[in-house]
């Protein structure tokens, strides 16, 4: 008697929640996105602000009663799941938002999590704006992902020039964060640098994910006297405190990196030791913000509490997606509809004040074929408190 | 060489009072608290608040962060441990329910508190410089200098308290014989709440103390839970003296390290050594036999 | 045969045979079979934890050890091109070889300061690949390997799983319900009693610490070719702790209890991602909750023989012998 119940409990146990996972949620005028990102622990800021950013462009369509695509109403429901930085349970996350018939999915945030999740978006005909650099998820034969936002090695050749024919900067070292993505942003850059004609003073120095005392590790940097320190995929947490460190240390020179920062908290962590601090913008900075981006950062803050700059460059992803969607409805069920406007799809840049720069889709340069989000290439210096544009370009495409 | 050995004297006072706000834990319970790094960034985040956001004066904050850390021991030892403790079958459930708290704390503050990394403006401005880095010289800000000051403090007072006050008495009597204690008459259920707290109390002071030199996230914990163990494995668990000197190695081992090798080979190194010594001396420098 | 192992065996084919005819019904959707591929994996490395708790060490270095047979098979699989068939065996047994090694120094520590010597093992085995050169390729991981089974289904992959379980199942279960697995019971209670006894304590804490470590290198191998890659953080202390939580909350009492824990524990957190960050949250919450209410693990419900009494535990093997008598003989008279 009791061995029966036990073997009912246990089926019960297994198909019960297996039962409630498979319930398909099928609604009629809803435009399903997903975000597949870090979104807990030391990282989190990376997912959770494209979570964040996802929902406000959301919030801003369904409040005027949904976007229109193709003559229906369609409300914008986003579907993020938090993948903890762990390859596995990207992969996990992909096969449930694809077999939720979800099509299109911004992040994940990491090479190690994209490139998990490549073969499972291949396979299941959905198409992915991931936010990691490595060059082999965008170029040929990888069709399924676009890159979200500028990559490192495409603005590195930018800054250094800058650094060199403006600041006089001869020699440069380079800081990575022991993890694949810094560390290959730190190879790309030292690489450019050489290119560019600069001594490398320092190539393989790095500090462990979890750091928090820099000065050991600057020390032995600033020891080797360069005229600049590139800190390679630095993450937002740990730019302020670098930058604190090495002033306290006495350097004198720039301080620079290729990933997009937050003003706030290096205002709060470094205050002034952070001026002159170079970084990768999106479309937030002052300067440059039309009334579009002014009023999708007061949405950011209502849903959010507060703006973070790494949603500046963030912001396009969807709005993106919607503006071809709306060109070309069919693509709604089918990418490779998609992946043809993508060819030659041009819209203006609505986030960008003049209202003539043009948001397309680049990238031939780099990766042999259009898979990049054009954003601008906004290159930002922190100076009291807040980033001031320093110089605005584009991809090479 | 000299800012090396600096920089290894700061991280070794502050880490020294981590470990034995872990160590007192342990030498009071017979639990490894996993959450102590959890603790270490709520302190941190209560100093946060209050120094940073609402602006109260620095020397009362930390304190604050001190009490609030001590209230939630409490609360845990209360509606946690003791339960645990109370009625389950094998040692090794008190140390799961200490991972559940250092989940649940952990969690807590992102939802709380938001992921972003957090700063608070500097106690005292100001530095000490002596020639040029690079060519060797010596820097200490006067913040640095007031993290080790206040840690060594904190370290003296905990000392003297457990020295010469009636409850820090009872509470190496507790650790040492928790019959005995009790036959001696000292109220047992109450001193073990009070190790608790303290050691509670000490993981918010130090994380109090660092985040306004390092600022804090809610992802912090575990890096420093991490640590905090292997300072006490070094030294010895429940053993005060052995969680300074476990403080004090690896604070030195760290700077020294990270100047002679590139990155994470420092603390590969730190393992690899720690295993071996562990291999020579099982129960730490000065610790005693467990199970 | 008491009633513990009844139930043991219960649990233990229900879970099997479930596992087996679930295609049948869901062979649709490939997201329910990638969280039952999950579990099966995760039991296979948990059953090795599992093993060591037998033994009375309570084991936070299991993920380390799943590394080793990732990179085994990253390694194999990239440098050698060999077949996924051969790389299989040799993961696990490289991760057996290498637990052998490890732990023929560091099993004499007992307690605490083994279980967080084990936490260091963990990060240390993680930093060993992160340095190691171009042979493990550092922090950039080896990607791009070959999945065994040609074609789209994902079925073949899932019997794989399903073949690793019961195998690592069949193994724990043929260990414990042994002689062998009454010297662990013996080695648990009371270490030097045992050895007193004439028992060869060191050689049978190796082994089981090498079938256990083995197990660990099985599962991180499968891991390893579902998501094709692997990388110096593909395993780490969480993952450590995870696996001593699925044991726990199965109950340490019952071989099945690794599988039932690590099963619960995935299908729940599935389940929870309705409530995206709040998640782990709830996790955490959980988690306290049945440590509080279940001390004695999940399978332990409604069972009277091991619930409320302090110090006595269940006869494990023998119908009869209470424990006094177990202790005593440990080498005298054959399993059930």
């Amino acid at each position: 008697m009791k061995n029966r119940s036990i073997l009912r409990c246990t089926l019960l146990a297994i198909a019960a929640p297996l039962a409630i996972l498979a319930a398909p949620v099928h609604a009629q005028d809803v435009l399903k996105i997903g975000v597949n990102g870090v979104m807990s622990g030391e990282a989190a800021s990376w997912g959770l602000v494209n979570k964040y950013c996802a929902e406000t462009t959301a919030d801003v369509y369904n409040a005027k009663g949904g976007v229109d695509i193709g003559g229906k109403k369609y409300k914008i429901e986003i579907v993020a799941l938090d993948d903890k930085n762990d390859p596995k349970l990207s992969v996990s996350n992909a096969e449930k938002l694809t077999s939720e018939g979800i099509k299109y999915i911004i992040g994940p945030n990491i090479d190690t999590t994209a490139l998990a999740v490549k073969p499972v978006v291949e396979r299941a005909k959905a198409m992915n704006f991931p936010y990691a650099f490595a060059k082999e998820l965008y170029s040929p034969p990888a069709n399924a992902s676009v890159l979200g936002m500028v990559a490192s090695y495409q603005v590195g050749p930018i800054m250094y020039d800058y650094l060199k024919t403006k600041k006089g900067v001869k020699s440069i070292a380079f800081l990575a964060r022991n993890e694949s993505d810094s560390k290959n942003q730190q190879q790309e850059g030292v690489e450019a640098a050489k290119k560019l004609g600069l001594t490398i003073t320092a190539d393989k120095d790095t500090y462990e994910p979890g750091t928090k005392d820099f000065m050991p590790v600057l020390t032995k940097i600033i020891k080797t006297k360069p005229d600049a320190i590139v800190l390679s995929g630095v993450a937002p947490a740990d730019a302020p405190l670098l930058n604190k460190a090495a002033r306290d240390l006495g350097f004198k020179g720039s301080l620079s990196t290729e990933t997009a920062q937050d003003s706030k908290i290096l205002a709060q962590v470094a205050g002034a030791k952070a001026n002159g601090f170079l970084s990768v913008g999106g479309a937030s900075t002052p300067e440059i913000q039309s009334d579009a981006m002014k009023a999708y950062i007061e949405a950011y803050k209502k849903r959010v509490g507060e703006w973070n700059d790494e949603a500046g460059t963030k912001v396009y992803a969807l709005e993106l997606i919607i503006a071809v969607l709306q060109k070309n409805p069919a693509a709604i069920n089918d990418v490779e509809v998609f992946k043809k406007e993508m060819e030659t799809f041009s819209m203006v840049n609505p986030f960008v004040k003049d209202g003539k720069t043009k948001l397309e889709f680049t990238g031939k340069a780099d990766f042999g074929r259009r898979s990049q989000v054009g954003v601008p290439l906004v290159v930002n210096e922190f100076q009291d408190k807040d980033f001031k544009t320093l110089f605005v370009g584009t991809i090479k495409n | 060489m000299l800012q090396v050995l600096i920089n290894g004297a700061l991280l070794g006072a502050v880490y020294a009072l981590i470990a034995l706000g872990l160590t007192m834990v342990f030498s009071i319970m017979r639990v490894v608290n996993f959450a102590h790094g959890q603790m270490y960034m709520l302190g941190g985040f209560v100093v946060y608040y209050l120094y940073g956001q609402y602006g109260l004066p620095f020397y009362l904050a930390l304190p604050a962060a001190g009490i609030v850390l001590g209230l939630i021991g409490v609360a845990f030892n209360r509606f946690f441990f003791q339960p645990v403790l109370a009625t389950s079958t094998r040692e090794e459930n008190s140390m799961l329910m200490a991972v559940g708290t250092a989940l649940l704390l952990e969690n807590l503050a992102l939802t709380l508190f938001g992921e972003k990394q957090r700063g608070v403006p500097e106690v005292v401005e100001g530095i000490f410089i002596w020639g040029d880095v690079a060519e060797g010289g010596v820097v200490l800000t006067y913040s640095n200098m007031l993290v080790m000051g206040v840690a060594v403090l904190a370290i003296v007072a905990l000392l003297g308290f457990v020295q010469y006050t009636r409850p820090g008495r009872a509470l190496r009597a507790v650790a040492q014989d928790k019959e005995a204690a009790c036959l001696q008459g000292v109220d047992v259920k109450t001193t073990t709440t009070l190790g608790f707290a303290i050691g509670a109390a000490l993981a918010g002071i130090a994380g109090g103390l660092l985040v306004t030199i390092y600022g804090v996230n809610a992802g912090v914990g575990s890096n420093i839970s991490t640590k905090a163990f292997i300072m006490v494995m070094i030294g010895g668990a429940g053993v005060t003296k052995g969680a300074i000197l476990g403080g004090l190695l690896l604070g030195f081992a760290e700077a020294i390290g990270y100047d002679i090798f590139p990155g994470s080979v420092t603390y590969l190194i730190i393992f690899v050594a720690m295993i071996i010594f562990l291999l020579f001396k099982p129960n730490g420098m000065f610790g005693k036999p467990w199970g | 045969m008491n009633s513990l192992k009844k139930r043991d065996i219960y649990v233990s084919f229900s879970v099997l045979a479930i596992m087996l005819v679930l295609p049948l019904f869901i062979g649709q959707s490939r997201y329910l079979l990638s969280v039952l591929m999950n579990c099966a994996g995760l039991s296979v490395i948990a059953l090795g934890v599992w093993l060591i708790f037998s033994i009375g060490r309570g084991y936070i270095g299991q993920a380390g050890f799943a590394l080793i047979g990732g990179y085994t098979t990253g390694i194999l699989l990239t440098r050698y091109n060999l077949s996924y068939w051969v790389v299989l065996p040799l993961s696990a047994l490289s991760a057996a070889f290498f637990g052998a090694l490890i732990g023929s120094f560091i099993l004499k520590l007992r307690g605490i300061y083994f279980s967080m010597l084990t936490i260091s093992l963990t990060e240390a085995i993680r930093l060993a690949f992160l340095n190691g050169g171009s042979f493990t390729q550092g922090s950039k991981g080896i990607t791009g390997l070959p999945q065994p089974f040609s074609g789209d289904s994902p079925l073949p992959m899932y019997y794989l799983g399903l073949a690793l379980l019961a195998f690592a199942l069949l193994l724990i279960w043929r260990v414990h319900y042994s002689r062998v697995g009454r010297i662990f019971r013996a080695m648990r209670l009371n270490e030097d009693l045992a050895e007193s006894f004439g028992t060869d304590v060191w050689r049978y804490r190796v082994m089981a610490f090498a079938i256990a470590c083995g197990l660990g290198g099985l599962g991180g191998s499968y891991f390893t070719v579902f998501i094709q890659s692997v990388y110096p953080q593909s395993f780490t202390v969480e993952h450590s702790i995870y696996y001593m939580l699925y044991c726990f909350l199965g109950g340490l009492e019952y071989v099945s209890g690794a599988i039932v824990g690590a099963f619960v524990l995935t299908i729940l957190f599935e389940l929870l991602r309705e409530f995206q960050q709040y998640q782990t949250l709830i996790y955490g919450v959980l988690m306290i909750s049945v440590i509080l209410l279940l001390p004695n693990g999940l399978m332990a419900l409604g069972s009277s023989k091991s619930e409320g009494s302090k110090k006595a535990l269940p006869p494990i093997g023998g119908a009869d012998t209470t424990p006094g008598k177990a202790d005593a003989k440990p080498m005298i008279g054959r399993s059930s």
